[in-house]
């Protein structure tokens, strides 16, 4: 079942085209991954799922519902600029947080201390956030989040700015939502984070999703034409290789993806030549490669370039 | 529009703002500032600001001179001995600060005298020379027309007036216009610091919003203009609170203060009795129980004054609202001050002369133009009759505006709680309100 239907959504701000005709599908109880460089339009789409801009054209549902107030309780959403009242105590903040998402105040109370115990934070229940450090205040958030319920999770750039063991916590809960049949959606531009959890993905590029579906077919059609390398010895020789991809390079290991259908035997030999192998295997490219391939690597420079 | 929620988002701002400390403080201590600013006031004008200076008095007919030294032996002093180079000198020297040349022409003809200085003698100081001077000039003329003292005394009568108002129900009224014109500058004042001063603090309310970044997560739950309604209701219902507290202390304050003054009051009494002045000074009092009506305020005035600050206030806070969107900090407001200073001054500056005029042709226009209304209508209510029309169209207008204002700044307020880290400017604004 479909819970999220974004269908040739445009939205342009000034001479900006932020969201240029995109369309994608959300199935329900699965991890959907937003993957994509800064300022390739994946903040612009979530606002636009959220009901915090509107598509210029275009159309959004969710749940079957054309994107509005009603649909925005049916969410949880971890904005990237994501902050709390600082002069607010914990469980005030919560309460006025969870009743804008429509709970009462009595089945907020009650969900608030359940998830406060459960993230061992009770204690903080009277203290205004201001006095919390950061990976504390972090907690909160996740709390003022998931605490109404909902049955969809959106998470913008959730780990960044996370201390690792936070970061390790909400992958767990976005694990544990998974397995109680919550959709959970979110976006990233580490797309290590991506190969661990996502089911599916759509990959943005300029304002356009130029690559989606499941994350495993994806890989798999893309083929094994990768190789992983382990070797000892000097691994200059990895630098005479041409029609060739160098990713993940350090001075034992190499991640070489092939390009136009070379032999890859002729890569072993040279490599045998030069070094003393430990490894070498046939694998499906990573999802960055993937990423690399699908937008071109010149673009990609240029637009590095750009932003630098 | 979700009511319950424009509630949430009330009742947040309103007790978080009723509960922090700057409310407390400023509630306490803005009386105290104003009533010592007041009492400075006092002091300033009451103050005796006329220093002493020394006139030398160079009188060529020589009947006038004495009169001066008589009128004030300190300030005028005899010069007409001296030669007038040597006089100048005095003065150039600073022996003297200035002389009065009076010669028979001064008596005879209207010719006007001449008092010469060499460093500024300030107007109070003049001023009071040139009342001396009529005085004794004219009592010389009336002895050389050889009047009698009966008439010579009809000239020194001041005729005086007592305005009085006709009411509709065709009685009379002890004017109090005076009076009136007092309380609506300060009404008037008090809608222009309450304009600014809630309005300040709804700006702060907003960038704070900002800054915390907890803006975008409250926008995933309601639309903007719920939220910029709830902040401006809540901001609105804080300062009802304070003016309340405010009218509670000042009747608490006056209601303990009365007993004591008048025990004061009756122990002056009861010194000054066997004094004769006892039935001057108890007229000058004004026992008289008519007095006290002249202080009364009629009702409505509140009532006026209730509906001109809220819609002055959702007009000009939902301005304030959007020039807090806009920025990152609040040094970054500076350059859209002025749209919201100028007309705010304005309207104050205007009150300053539509409480002594207040139904000349600007004091209307004033009071019917929407920024400036809701200070300048309210004075022109305390101070004259204005025609009910007027009230209307003020209020229509105003209401108009309001409704126009907000529209218009709901649609900046959308776009720039969601922008960070970029300088808006007021091309900003114009793309902004096309976009959304």
């Amino acid at each position: 079942m479909t819970v999220i239907h974004v269908e040739n959504i445009k939205k342009t701000f000034g001479e900006n085209k932020a969201v240029n005709d995109v369309s994608f599908d959300v199935e329900n109880g699965r991890i959907f991954g937003l993957l994509g460089p800064n300022g390739a339009g994946k903040t612009t789409t979530i606002r636009m799922i959220n009901n915090i801009l509107v598509p210029d054209e275009g159309s959004i549902t969710i749940n079957g519902q054309i994107a509005s107030p009603t649909t925005q309780k049916m969410i949880g959403y971890m904005p990237e600029e994501r902050g709390l009242y600082k002069k607010m105590k914990v469980e005030e903040q919560l309460l006025y947080l969870t009743q804008l998402k429509g709970m009462t105040r009595k089945a907020a109370k009650e969900a608030i201390h359940y998830w406060l115990e459960r993230f061992e934070a009770s204690d903080w229940i009277k203290k205004e956030v201001g006095e919390l450090s950061k990976g504390m205040s972090q907690k909160i958030q996740f709390i003022a989040t998931i605490a109404h319920d909902p049955d969809i999770y959106i998470f913008d750039e959730p780990f960044s700015g996370l201390d690792p063991i936070n970061s390790d916590m909400l992958k767990e809960i976005i694990i544990e939502l998974k397995n109680n049949g919550k959709t959970i959606l979110f976006s990233t531009h580490r797309m290590e984070q991506v190969e661990q959890m996502c089911d599916d993905i759509c990959l943005f590029n300029k304002g356009k999703a130029v690559l989606q579906g499941n994350l495993r077919e994806v890989k798999a059609s893309f083929g094994k034409n990768t190789i992983n390398l382990e070797f000892d010895g000097d691994g200059s020789f990895l630098d005479q290789l041409e029609g060739v991809r160098l990713n993940n390079r350090s001075t034992n290991f190499a991640e070489i993806r092939v390009l136009n259908g070379q032999n890859m035997q002729d890569i072993l030999k040279l490599a045998m030549e030069h070094t003393e192998i430990h490894k070498f295997e046939r694998i499906e490219p990573s999802l960055n490669e993937i990423f690399i391939s699908t937008v071109g690597e010149d673009n990609l420079k240029a637009q590095q370039q750009e932003e630098a | 529009m979700d009511f319950s929620k424009i509630l949430l988002v009330l009742k947040r701002e309103y007790l978080t703002r009723a509960k922090s400390k700057s409310f407390i403080l400023s509630t306490v201590l803005t009386p105290l500032v104003l009533i010592a600013f007041g009492a400075l006031m006092f002091w300033i004008v009451s103050s005796d600001t006329e220093t002493q200076k020394s006139v030398g008095v160079y009188d060529t007919t020589g009947l006038l001179v004495e009169d001066f030294i008589q009128a004030d032996s300190t300030r005028y002093s005899d010069v007409s001995n001296l030669p007038v180079d040597t006089v100048r000198a005095m003065v150039l020297r600073k022996e003297i600060d200035a002389y009065l040349l009076l010669e028979e022409k001064h008596i005879e003809t209207n010719e006007s005298s001449e008092l010469i200085y060499s460093s500024n003698l300030g107007l109070a100081f003049t001023g009071s020379v040139r009342s001396d001077l009529r005085q004794i000039i004219q009592e010389e003329r009336l002895q050389r027309a050889n009047v009698s003292d009966e008439i010579k005394e009809l000239f020194s009568r001041r005729p005086t007036l007592n305005s009085r108002k006709l009411t509709e129900d065709g009685k009379e009224e002890d004017d109090k216009a005076g009076f009136m014109s007092g309380v609506g500058f300060v009404l008037g004042l008090l809608i222009f610091m309450g304009l600014f001063g809630y309005g300040a603090v709804l700006m702060r309310s907003v960038i704070e919003e900002k800054t915390n970044r907890i803006v975008e997560v409250i926008t995933s739950s309601l639309k903007p203009i719920e939220l910029l309604i709830g902040k401006v209701a809540g901001v609105c219902l804080l300062g009802f609170t304070q003016f309340a507290i405010w009218i509670v202390m000042y009747v608490g304050i006056s209601l303990a203060a009365v007993p004591v003054a008048g025990l004061l009051m009756q122990d002056q009494i009861s010194e000054m009795a066997s004094s004769a002045e006892m039935e001057q000074v108890a007229a000058e009092a004004g026992f008289d129980p008519a007095s006290l009506e002249v202080l009364s305020i009629d009702p409505m005035i509140f009532v006026y004054f209730f509906f001109f600050f809220v819609l002055g206030f959702f007009m000009y806070a939902a301005l304030f609202a959007a020039v807090g969107s806009a920025v990152d900090s609040e040094q970054d407001t500076q350059q859209f001050m002025p749209i919201l200073m100028i007309p705010l001054m304005l309207a104050y500056f205007l009150n300053t002369r539509i409480m002594v005029d207040p139904d000349s042709s600007l004091a209307v226009f004033a009071s019917l133009f929407p920024l400036t209304s809701p200070i300048n209508m309210i004075t022109r209510i305390a101070t004259t009759d204005v025609p009910i029309w007027q009230i209307g169209t003020s209020l229509v207008l105003l209401i108009g505006s309001f409704f126009g204002v907000m529209w218009v700044s709901a649609k900046i307020y959308r776009v720039g709680i969601l922008m960070y880290g970029k300088k808006a400017s007021f091309g900003d604004f114009a793309k902004w309100i096309r976009q959304s």
